[in-house]
């Protein structure tokens, strides 16, 4: 008899689809995350995708979606996969996503395409309360996208290079039409890409640092979505923190942290496949 | 039968069809026929096809049409359906229609009488008063009164006396109405995913502005689709949707609601649809007695009857009972007097029964619906996830 149940989470975000699968063992009650998928949106329909990704997934694993799939959760916008058999808020996600990744956090930071949430949660991964940034894309990873793609770099490269930075140069504005100019400005003053870039992320990283305060975050603070894997961001967020003499904070990682979100709809999906077996083997005995 | 989607997309275009056309085209093949549109919450629709009219449903124009002229006679402070509602009038939306209904069910409606009569739209407006004393001899006979006032306006037009057989016949084409409309609610409790609330409700809007014998038609066909077993399951919670019996929220909400995991098993956007439980008597020598007895004993409630003796906040949480659903979604327009006036009441009393609720504002034309989505979706986790212990759900500053 086979003792262990897939599920699978996939979160639709601004930019990208992330997909995990992944397995629980009933003998040793452990998760595992088997395969994990990323596709850029670009400017194909997000259902498409996120279609594609599921079936891309299953058949790596030589799956089969009715037989071995014992749910689909989605998240982020992710409410249109018609498959999926039910769909979790992002924030919900997120945190229990934090806690797998990053275990003991307090405080989940999502920093994904389009916002920064900072969630303060309990063990278990409830949420217990949250700040957000408005809808502004300058505290945003797609602003640290259109900032690479200006200057012609990939935007996995941004971590390692915003590292190198001696004279982080910070754009004066927070709106990201303005620091898009001052960007502009700083190419033409010859400011090295590094400091460029480092100048952005420590932008953002005021931001961040803000929202933790205003929540009164609680340490350890796990920082997860797509920013949560460049080195350069995270960087900026210790140093920014401790300048705020803020130095007891303790940051968490992950390099999986793009999938946080995609991980919690699956491990929340595994709880609730168990809670209606439970309920319908109830009434099943009721009738 | 015809397909579902045929059905389904043609409700949708007659229940936002701001010009009336089906409703219009109906008066344009017999001379005696009229329209007399009402305003919510409810209007004993059956005296109105008893007169050779067609009752039609005026619930403004949404998110479909732009106000212009109508900010001009409100306030900011007051909601939103009566300035929608004046700009359809003077586009000349109404033209055709014969008489115009306003039930009494706040300050802002009853005004809005005033102004319709004094700008000279239809051949009749009645304000019309509904009973608030709950003893027939005193309510009952007062409301018999009223409806003989509509009567009598729609002879002066098509000189149609109303004969109880005529009542009654028309009183039997209701029940049919209600009995279906109360049986798809029966399956959607049981069977949610059959058919999405945003597609019920184009099919029960639908049926305020066409003939009740072409909606039970509809009906009929929805009811045999609903039997059936299509649609695929989702684990969603279930909830009752309340407060949003006048302005109506726009679809989008609605969709928003059940995207970020909700099945909404009931609801009162409709509810003068729905206002009486059960058949009415059509068997009576005196129809309008029993109209109006239902009315008295077998109202729903709603934030317009004050009635002291039968809590609405009870009546609710039988509902929620009777649903089996998780919990409520307070929807209330911003500014309507009536709901956010008794959703305090309902709070409070939930807060003692241990129902869970969260409760949000709306008005008629919105479309951006991120932070109801986000209220709503934390909401469903909560009782998906954390059942057994208090509701405590973050809101957004």
């Amino acid at each position: 008899m086979n003792n262990t149940v897939y599920t699978m989470g996939i979160d639709v975000g601004g930019s990208y689809v992330k997909n995990v699968l992944m397995s629980y063992d009933k003998d040793s009650g452990n998760h595992q995350l088997v395969d994990k998928q990323t596709e850029k949106i670009r400017k194909r329909d997000p259902k498409d995708v996120a279609h594609d990704s599921i079936d891309m997934i299953l058949e790596r694993n030589n799956l089969n979606y009715d037989k071995d799939i014992a749910y689909l959760a989605s998240t982020g916008e992710g409410e249109m996969v018609e498959r999926k058999t039910g769909h979790f808020y992002s924030m919900t996600t997120h945190a229990r996503g934090g806690v797998f990744l990053t275990p003991g956090a307090r405080t989940v930071v999502d920093m994904g395409g389009l916002y920064v949430r900072a969630i303060k949660i309990d063990e278990r991964g409830k949420v217990l309360d949250y700040k957000m940034t408005g809808q502004c894309a300058s505290g945003s990873g797609q602003f640290i996208e259109n900032i690479s793609r200006y200057l012609g770099l990939a935007v996995e490269e941004v971590g390692d290079i915003s590292m190198q930075a001696d004279n982080p140069e910070v754009p004066s504005g927070i709106c990201a039409v303005l620091a898009e100019t001052d960007v502009i400005n700083m190419v033409s003053k010859g400011a090295s890409t590094p400091n460029i870039i480092k100048g952005i992320n420590i932008s953002i990283a005021q931001r961040v640092v803000k929202l933790l305060s205003s929540l009164k975050a609680e340490s350890p603070i796990s920082l997860m979505g797509g920013m949560g894997m460049n080195k350069g961001m995270i960087q900026a967020i210790e140093e920014v923190a401790s300048e705020n003499k803020k130095n007891e904070i303790q940051f968490l990682s992950h390099p999986d942290a793009i999938y946080s979100g995609a991980i919690g709809a699956a491990l929340w999906g595994g709880y609730r496949y168990h809670i209606l077996k439970e309920k319908s083997e109830k009434e099943l005995v009721a009738s | 039968m015809r397909n579902i989607n045929n059905i389904i997309s043609r409700c949708e275009e007659l229940a936002f069809d701001l010009d009336f056309t089906r409703a219009k085209e109906w008066k344009n093949e017999d001379k005696s026929r009229v329209i007399v549109g009402y305003m919510p919450i409810y209007f004993p629709r059956e005296i109105i096809h008893a007169a050779g009219g067609l009752p039609v449903a005026i619930f403004g124009g949404g998110d479909r049409k732009q106000i212009i002229k109508g900010d001009a006679y409100y306030q900011s402070y007051i909601c939103h359906i009566p300035r929608s509602i004046i700009d359809m009038a003077l586009d000349k939306h109404f033209d055709n229609f014969d008489g115009f209904i306003f039930p009494s069910i706040c300050d802002v409606l009853r005004n809005l009488s005033g102004i319709f009569r004094t700008k000279g739209f239809g051949k009749f407006v009645k304000y019309m008063d509904f009973p608030q004393n709950f003893l027939p001899e005193v309510g009952g006979v007062f409301y018999q009164d009223e409806m003989r006032h509509v009567l009598h306006y729609i002879k002066e037009i098509n000189g149609i006396k109303v004969t109880p057989e005529r009542l009654n016949h028309s009183i039997g084409l209701y029940n049919k109405n209600r009995r279906l409309i109360e049986f798809i609610y029966d399956i959607r409790e049981k069977y949610p995913w059959r058919l999405s609330m945003k597609d019920w409700y184009h099919i029960l809007r639908a049926g305020t502005v066409i003939p009740v014998e072409e909606h039970n038609e509809i009906l009929e066909e929805v009811a045999e689709y609903v039997k059936g077993d299509v649609g695929q399951r989702q684990d969603k919670v279930k909830v009752v949707l309340s407060g949003a019996f006048c302005e109506q929220p726009s679809v989008g909400l609605i969709r928003s609601v059940e995207d970020a995991g909700c099945y909404i098993v009931d609801d009162d956007l409709q509810l003068g649809s729905r206002m009486v439980i059960g058949d009415i008597d059509a068997t009576s020598e005196e129809p309008l007695a029993a109209i109006a007895h239902a009315y008295i004993f077998q109202s729903r409630y709603s934030s317009s009857i004050y009635d002291v003796d039968n809590p609405k906040e009870y009546r609710l949480a039988k509902i929620v009972e009777e649903r089996n659903a998780d919990g409520v979604i307070f929807a209330s327009a911003s500014f309507c007097d009536p709901s956010l006036l008794d959703a305090p009441i309902f709070q409070n009393a939930f807060d003692r029964m241990g129902i869970r609720y969260i409760a949000f504002q709306f008005s008629e034309n919105i479309n951006q619906f991120k932070v109801i989505k986000e209220q709503v979706g934390a909401f469903s986790d909560s009782i998906k996830l954390w059942e057994d212990e208090p509701s405590s759900i973050p809101v957004a500053e």
